[in-house]
């Protein structure tokens, strides 16, 4: 079964917020857990980004592709990227998988190719 | 309910760099100077900011340490974590504790031991404070960050290399004339830019930020003491007011931020801080921005409201924020030259501005400061802290 990162749309009002927050960040609704997972996008142009040559210890390779990506609902997320010649404004696609290992749990995540 | 002015009586600091000393001392050797500075051990009330004392140092309850350490139990003490503005979130709920009439004298000190581990861990430590689902689980740290805000900044407004460059030049030479700063090594243009060796002597960290446009990891303390208009005049030090302090919020996640190129949380706090103290950004003197990145002083230098946006980096080529410019700012050497102990820094720039405003800064000295600002800012700019200070006397 394909992995997938989920938005949060409000169940009053529609707004759909990524991360997950508690409360609807544009109608204020104050019911607990009222929003309905929407799976992200998987197509988007890229923000902003860049290679991080000083790693958290528990990434063992020299450097890490990170972007900021606009998906082509609008949502905004962050993620890794694994382009060579990365530019702002191009089209890339996102595919779901491990982005840290940490001790024995495995974080999936959202990794950005060129489209 | 009006509330009373509240006043710096006392300030004191450490020397940023690798200190060998528990946390709880080295939160407690600069509040044992700023007594000595303020010539009282009448404090009601004591405020520590910490960010990692249980993570990196393992302790916790650090303010009940540091209380027993000076001796001034039975005093009210708590630790303040907000991040890399705790300093400033200290010192505005110490304002709060005497301008409400709680308290007449309150110590604030901060302090923070980083280098007990690496480099590495240090700055992991850091990305704690990052979203842990929607970014930490990438690798997402503060420097890569400042990277993705820089390269947006550069292509918006024409920030180059060079302007950044300019910066940790500046700061980093202006900590020279600091004898408390981490970095007392002297810098130039051609060294870290323009020299085929400057590759080597500056590599990317988080492309586009290089080496030395990142802060040092730091050990060290600083601390300042407030009083209440009536407990000021017993004090025969000159009489510097926190005259307007300003606190504001932004979204966890860096992504979701309507312009990523804003940093409004800076903006609203600074504006709020101006409004209380009843100033304009025009009457500033002297300003402590927060460069833990050198951008973040050319795009603060803007949210502030001292350049109009996207005008900062233009405004450090006219030399208008150097040492004897229109605005000098971080004449300390910042974060950049000075160090950043995170829970300290907030309060390293209270000290900084109070050293100045009093005209006590030597061979540093901001020529007839009288006003002074500072902005201290948490998280990649979620959560800021400025505060806004007059020489009264």
């Amino acid at each position: 079964m394909p992995r997938d990162i989920y938005a949060y749309k409000c169940r009053k009002c529609g707004h759909v917020h990524y991360p997950y927050r508690m409360v609807c960040k544009n109608c204020g609704e104050n019911e607990h857990n009222e929003f309905e997972p929407v799976p992200l996008p998987k197509e988007g142009t890229l923000l902003t980004f860049t290679t991080l040559y000083s790693l958290p210890p528990d990434f063992e390779v020299p450097s890490l592709g990170l972007a900021i990506v606009a998906l082509t609902n609008g949502i905004t997320v962050t993620g890794q990227h694994r382009i060579d010649e990365p530019e702002t404004g191009m089209a890339i696609r996102g595919e779901v998988e491990i982005v840290r290992r940490d001790g024995y749990d495995e974080h999936y995540g959202m990794v950005f190719y060129k489209a | 309910m009006t509330m009373r002015d509240v006043y710096v009586i006392g300030i004191g600091i450490t020397s940023f760099t690798r200190l060998e000393f528990p946390l709880s001392e080295i939160a407690a050797y600069p509040a044992m100077m700023a007594m000595k500075d303020a010539g009282t051990r009448e404090i009601d009330h004591l405020y520590v900011a910490n960010m990692g004392g249980g993570r990196v140092n393992h302790q916790t309850g650090l303010a009940s340490a540091v209380v027993d350490t000076l001796s001034l139990t039975p005093a009210g003490a708590e630790t303040i974590e907000n991040g890399p503005a705790s300093g400033g979130s200290a010192v505005k709920t110490g304002y709060m504790a005497v301008a409400s009439g709680l308290h007449d004298v309150v110590m604030v000190t901060g302090a923070e031991r980083m280098r007990e581990v690496n480099n590495l861990d240090a700055t992991d430590f850091v990305a704690t404070l990052t979203h842990p689902i929607a970014e930490h689980i990438y690798g997402v740290t503060l420097p890569s960050l400042a990277a993705m805000f820089t390269r947006l900044y550069m292509e918006k407004y024409g920030v180059t290399e060079r302007h950044l460059a300019m910066v940790a030049v500046k700061n980093q030479n202006a900590a020279l004339l600091n004898e408390f700063a981490h970095l007392h090594q002297k810098i130039s243009i051609e060294g870290i830019l323009d020299s085929p060796e400057a590759m080597t002597n500056n590599p990317y960290v988080a492309e586009p930020l290089r080496f030395f446009d990142c802060c040092p990891v730091s050990d060290g303390g600083a601390c300042v003491i407030l009083a209440s208009e009536e407990a000021a005049g017993k004090v025969g030090r000159p009489l510097v007011k926190l005259a307007g302090v300003g606190q504001a919020t932004d979204t966890h996640a860096v992504h979701e931020r309507e312009d990523p190129t804003d940093l409004l949380a800076v903006r609203r706090a600074a504006a709020m801080a101006f409004e209380r103290a009843g100033l304009t950004p025009a009457d500033v003197d002297v300003a402590e921005l927060h460069d833990a990145f050198t951008i973040l002083e050319i795009v603060e230098s803007e949210e502030c409201g001292f350049f109009p946006k996207g005008e900062g980096h233009l405004a450090l080529e006219r030399g208008e924020t150097a040492l004897g410019g229109k605005l000098p700012i971080n004449v300390s050497g910042g974060l950049k030259g000075r160090g950043h102990p995170v829970g300290a820094t907030g309060l390293a720039q209270v000290y900084e501005i109070v050293h100045q405003l009093r005209g006590e800064a030597g061979e540093r000295q901001v020529k007839d400061a009288r006003i002074g600002f500072t902005c201290n800012f948490g998280g990649f700019g979620n959560n800021v802290v400025c505060l806004a200070f007059t020489r009264e006397n």
